[in-house]
Parts: structure tokens; sequence; C-alpha cells
């Protein structure tokens, strides 16, 4: 047994691989090491490469330089069908000419498996990912989409990979069926014990599900860490704006330049502070304070967001719900935020 | 409404001229009127005097032919689904091109090839490399070569929209999961691609059978085939009604074949997606 303290072997590494498509270079020398039974997930806009990264780990694509290794050897030529990993595609890419058994079974019937061995197996990995046994002989055609997700996972369960790819499988799906696979996703992740490196655009996704998260811009992974680390220490304005809505204050000559305000000590060119850190400040006791007008609230929930009006600057603040009980448009006031939660940027 | 003019024109123009071939086969031999009394002797004419032989001719000419070219369309197909862009294009025009010549052109082409002594192929043969080879020229195997030829591209288009109809990725899910190349292509491609063969061999094969220039141009009429039979019916033996009753079992033993691979195949499912 491995002590939970103890750090977990690697599982996956690659050395600075990448790929070009005529002049755009999709992936540009990504290096990385997942943990074995980690949950991995890579966000990113849309073209930033990740599915481009994800089918060159996965065997589909090669690399133009670079190499990938598993378990400490080298599998960079190793095709597809010879790598003990398996990806789930954002299209799925059932087989739609077969039952839900006979998509569930493939990888057994490739490597010669018999037929009830097959059916057994294949009826145990729906128990695995909760598809009543009656679907077996049902064709995948006739199964609904959160349905097909669940032959889907089967079906690259089956093959008992080290490693199972998944790329934005989740995306087709509605939001409410979405935030309940999400879960399913992570328990069965949980339950398994597998390594799994997940793609999506999705950082409320990634956050839900993750060990941890690297965020890729234009072919670099740019920032890697913990969804706790990546929330609270963005290191660019382009990780903190892909965290949601946060406000950036530009530092120049030692004053928050938006706000008018001194700001001394910052060293860092921005400053970023999200929704929640920005508090009504009537009674002093923020590190920072400055003067604005409500624009307009929007409930979301538990919370209440306002938009703020500093000087000509748009702001976001978002209360709990007793904090905001009272402030209406119109009102004009102190706001502030305290250093401790605000983040410097590089860039 | 609007399919009521079609159904006209399908009656006028198909359902029509068969009904009369149909009343002219059981029609007393060598009569010119649909109005004599009906008889069945043609058609025991047909199995009895020795018209099974240009029939089984015909038939196994142009099962072999659908066979020969279901072969080759295979790799043909996936190798140009493998090419590029401008070259697939390329390709593609080339073997599509021929379709647009006249049969009768490019068979006594075909014939102008293999000919013996002066022929392109035993010529260039003796000229570049003082080599004297015969040539198959007016034998069974030049017009099965001919049938090939002339036939091959009926076979190809279907089976390459079949194809190019196959998603990408379920065949690279395929992989990943294991399958080997040939595992790819029993499991993923050949059922995937199936109602395009089916398609491309019942073209393939209705046209073969009712072929005639391929024996006549380069098979040197080494045997008969039973188009051949029925119009020697019509024309020189001024016979209509057995020319009739030979051209009907042709169209059974079509409809025999052919209406059962229909029922298999959802032709929607192919023209659409
Ligand atoms: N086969 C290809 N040929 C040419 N360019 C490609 C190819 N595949 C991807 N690209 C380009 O590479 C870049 C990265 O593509 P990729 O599909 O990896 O992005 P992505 O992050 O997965 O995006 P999305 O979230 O939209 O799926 C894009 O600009 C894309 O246009
Ligand atoms: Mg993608």
């Amino acid at each position: 047994m491995v002590e939970a303290s103890e750090p977990r072997p690697g599982i996956l590494s690659t050395h600075g691989i990448s790929k070009s498509f005529g002049e755009l270079r999709a992936v540009d020398d990504v290096s990385i090491e997942i943990a074995d039974g980690e949950f991995f997930t890579i966000v990113g806009p849309s073209g930033s490469g990740k599915s481009t990264l994800v089918r060159i780990l996965a065997g589909l694509d090669r690399p133009d330089s670079g190499n990938i290794l598993l378990r400490g050897e080298d599998i960079t030529a190793t095709p597809a069908n010879a790598r003990p990993t398996c990806m789930v595609f954002q299209s799925l890419a059932l087989f739609t000419h077969r039952t839900v058994g006979e998509n569930i079974e493939f990888s057994q019937k490739m490597k010669g498996v018999a037929r009830d061995a097959r059916r057994e197996h294949a009826l145990r990995m729906m128990e695995v990912v909760r598809l009543p046994r009656e679907y077996y002989a049902r064709p995948v055609t006739q199964c609904s989409g959160g349905e097909q997700q669940r032959v889907a996972l089967a079906r690259a369960l089956a093959s008992d990979p080290e490693i199972l790819f998944f790329d934005e499988p989740l995306s087709a799906i509605d939001y409410r069926l979405r935030k309940i696979l999400e879960v399913e996703m992570k328990d069965l992740h949980r339950r398994t014990g597998k390594t799994f490196i997940y793609i999506t655009h999705s950082l409320e996704e990634a956050m839900v599900m993750s060990d941890r998260i690297a965020i890729m811009r234009s072919g670099t992974l740019i920032q890697t860490g913990t969804p706790h680390e990546i929330y609270r220490r963005p290191e660019s304005r382009f990780v903190a704006e892909f965290m949601g809505e946060v406000n950036i204050f530009t530092v120049a000559d030692g004053r928050l330049a938006e706000l008018g305000i001194a700001a001394a000590q910052i060293e860092a060119p921005y400053l970023v502070v999200r929704p929640e850190y920005l508090r009504p400040a009537g009674n002093g006791d923020a590190d920072f304070r400055f003067r604005a007008e409500v624009t307009n609230d929007y409930m979301l929930g538990s919370r209440t967001q306002f938009h703020l009006d500093a000087g000509g600057t748009s702001l976001v603040a978002e209360l709990p719900a007793l904090a905001a009980a009272g402030i209406a448009p119109g009102d004009v006031g102190e706001w502030g935020f305290d250093r401790a939660d605000a983040v410097p940027l590089a860039d | 409404m609007t399919s009521l003019p079609v159904a006209l024109l399908l009656a006028a123009g198909f359902l029509a001229p068969i009904a009369i071939v149909a009343i002219y086969s059981i029609m007393p031999a060598r009569t010119f009127v649909l109005t004599g009394s009906v008889t069945p002797e043609n058609y025991v004419a047909a199995f009895t005097e020795g018209y099974w032989r240009p029939l089984m001719w015909s038939v196994s000419g142009a099962l072999l032919t659908t066979i020969l070219c279901l072969l080759l369309a295979w790799p043909t197909a996936k190798a140009l689904k493998s090419l590029e862009g401008y070259r697939a294009t390329f390709v593609t025009i080339l073997i599509a091109l021929p379709i647009f010549i006249s049969e009768s052109v490019r068979l006594f082409g075909f014939s102008l090839f293999l000919m013996p002594a002066g022929g392109i192929l035993a010529g260039t043969m003796d000229a570049a490399f003082d080599v004297s080879i015969g040539s198959i020229l007016n034998t069974r195997t030049a017009a099965l070569l001919g049938m090939v030829y002339v036939h091959f591209p009926f076979v190809l288009f279907p089976l390459l929209l079949g194809l190019s109809q196959i998603p990408e990725e379920q065949r690279e899910a395929a992989r990943d999961l294991g399958a080997s190349n040939w595992q790819l292509m029993r499991e993923i491609d050949a059922p995937l691609a199936a109602p395009g063969a089916l398609i491309g061999a019942l073209f393939c094969f209705v046209l073969a059978l009712g072929a005639n220039a391929e024996m006549r141009i380069l098979g040197g009429q080494s045997v008969t085939v039973i188009t051949h039979a029925i119009e020697q019916r019509f024309n020189y033996a001024q016979d209509w009604p057995m020319g009739a009753a030979l051209t009907m079992l042709v169209i059974a033993i079509t409809a025999l074949l052919v209406l059962p691979v229909f029922r298999r195949i959802d032709i929607d499912r192919l023209i659409r997606r």
C-alpha cells in the first residue's frame, strides 16, 4: 500500500512535444508530468490545441518532435492500438451499426475473448457506469444522449486502460445532465482508481472534477496547478480572466490607475481582485478604498452580483445574500478590498 | 399530387413495354399479334432447346464480373480515400471519364490493344523487348477483361460513397480499442460500406447480365450470351414471342436477385447523412 502522504509515482510524461499544421503551431513544446491515478484536466479556449495534444497522447497522431513516456518507457512511436490507453471522443464515436453490448465488448472481441466471457464483462461494465442490463441488446442509435455517454464510458473502461482520455465528452449535453455526469465522472474516477486526462473549455467543469488543471493557450500550457492554486493564484491576466469575471487594475507610479488611489509596495504591473473580495467599506476597514455607484444588481441564488461604476471604471462585486441586503442600484458609497485578497500579475 | 406525372411516365415508359413483352411471350411462336391463343410453348422451348447455355454464360459472366469488380474496387476506393484534395479529384476524373465515351469505341480500343502481332501490347513487346507474345483476343478471358473494364466505375463510385460516409472517429475509436488493420476492415469498414458495395454490385450485375458488346468485340463470339440470343430471335429469326419469353426470363432472374438486396439496405440512410 502506498501511504497517502507519499507522492504518487508518475505514469505519463511528455518532453517538449510539438505539432504544427502548416505555419500554425497547434501544440508548442508541451512538457507535463502526470501522476498515477490523477484526474488531470487541460482547459483552454477553442483552438488552443487541446484536441491536438490529447490525440498525440492517445497515439492517434504523431508529434513533430518531443517524446512521450509511459512509466518511463518511450511510447512516442507506439500506435494507438498498442497503447494501454483509451480515448472517449467528443462525438463519442460509438459504432452505430452495433448494439450497446457489442460496442462495450469491442476491445475484448479484438483480443479474441470468448463470447460468454465478453458478455459477462460487458454487463459488469454496464453496472459500473449504471446502465440497466436491458440495454445490452439495444442498438446504440436508440439510446438517449446520456445513455450513449455511459456506453462510451463503459466501452473505454472495458478495455481496462491504464489511462483514459476524454476530449470534451460532455460539451454536447444539456446543462442539467452535464452537472449530473460531471459528478458521476468524478465518482467513477475515484472508484476505478485509473488516471483520467480530461479536456474541456469550461473551467467550471474542470474545477469540479480535477486533481490538477493545466491552462492551455495557443499551443502551450501556461499554468498548471490544483484548482485552488489556479483560482487563488492565477499567474497571468489570461488565466485570471479565463477563471470568470474579475476586476483587473493597472499599477502605475505606485497608484492603481483606474481608481486613482495609492498602491504602495505593489511591484507587479497588474492587480487582480475577484468579485467576492470587493465589499462595502463604509467603516473604513479595507486596505484599498474608493467611491463607487451601484449600477445594477443580479440575483445569483445564494449570492448577489453588483455592477459598480467607480469614476468611469466598471467593476464587479459579489456578496452573500445577507451582506447584499439593503444595497440597491443608485446607491453611492465606499467600497474596498484587502491586500491579501488581491493577486499581483506580471502580465 | 406531384407524384402523378411521375407515375404516369413510369407506367407509359416502363410498365407498358414490359406488359407488351409479357403478352408476346405467351403468344404462339413466330406470330406478330398480341391476340393469339395463349400458350406456354415459348417457355418450354426456352428450357428444352438449349437456351439455358447462353443464359448460364450471361449469369456466370455477370457474377464473375461483379466479384472481380468488387475485389478491385475495394483497394482502389481505399486508396482514393487516402489521397488528398486535388489528387483524389484527378484520379476520380480519370476513372470516371471513360463513362462518357461510347462503350463500343472503348471496346474497339481495347481490342486494338490486345490484337496479336500488330496490336499495341504485342507489337510493343515485340519491338521494345523482342518478345513475341500470343494474344487473348477473341477468348472468353478477353471478354471478361472487357466486362470488368466497362463495369468497374459502376461498382467503384457507390463503394467510394459508402466508404466516405464512415465517420473517421469511429475508425479511430476502433483502432484505439485495439483493432488491427484487418479487424478494422472487418468490424468497421466492411459493414459500414456494405450498402454502397451492394448498390454498386447490383448496378454491375444488372448491367453485366445484359452485356453483349464485350463478347462480340473482344470475345469474338466464343460463346453466345443471352442478350445476343434474344437479339437473334427478334431480328434474324423473326420469332418475337420466343425473344419475349427469353427477355421475361432475364427480367425474372434480375428481379429474383435485386429485390432481396433492396429489401436489405436502407436507401434513405445511404443518400441522406
Ligand atoms: N488536421 C488539421 N489540419 C490543420 N489544422 C488543424 C488540424 N487540426 C487542428 N488544426 C488547427 O490547430 C489548432 C488547434 O486545434 P485543436 O482542435 O487542437 O483545438 P482545441 O483546443 O481542441 O479546440 P476546440 O475547443 O474548439 O475543440 C486550431 O487552430 C485548428 O484549426
Ligand atoms: Mg477540440
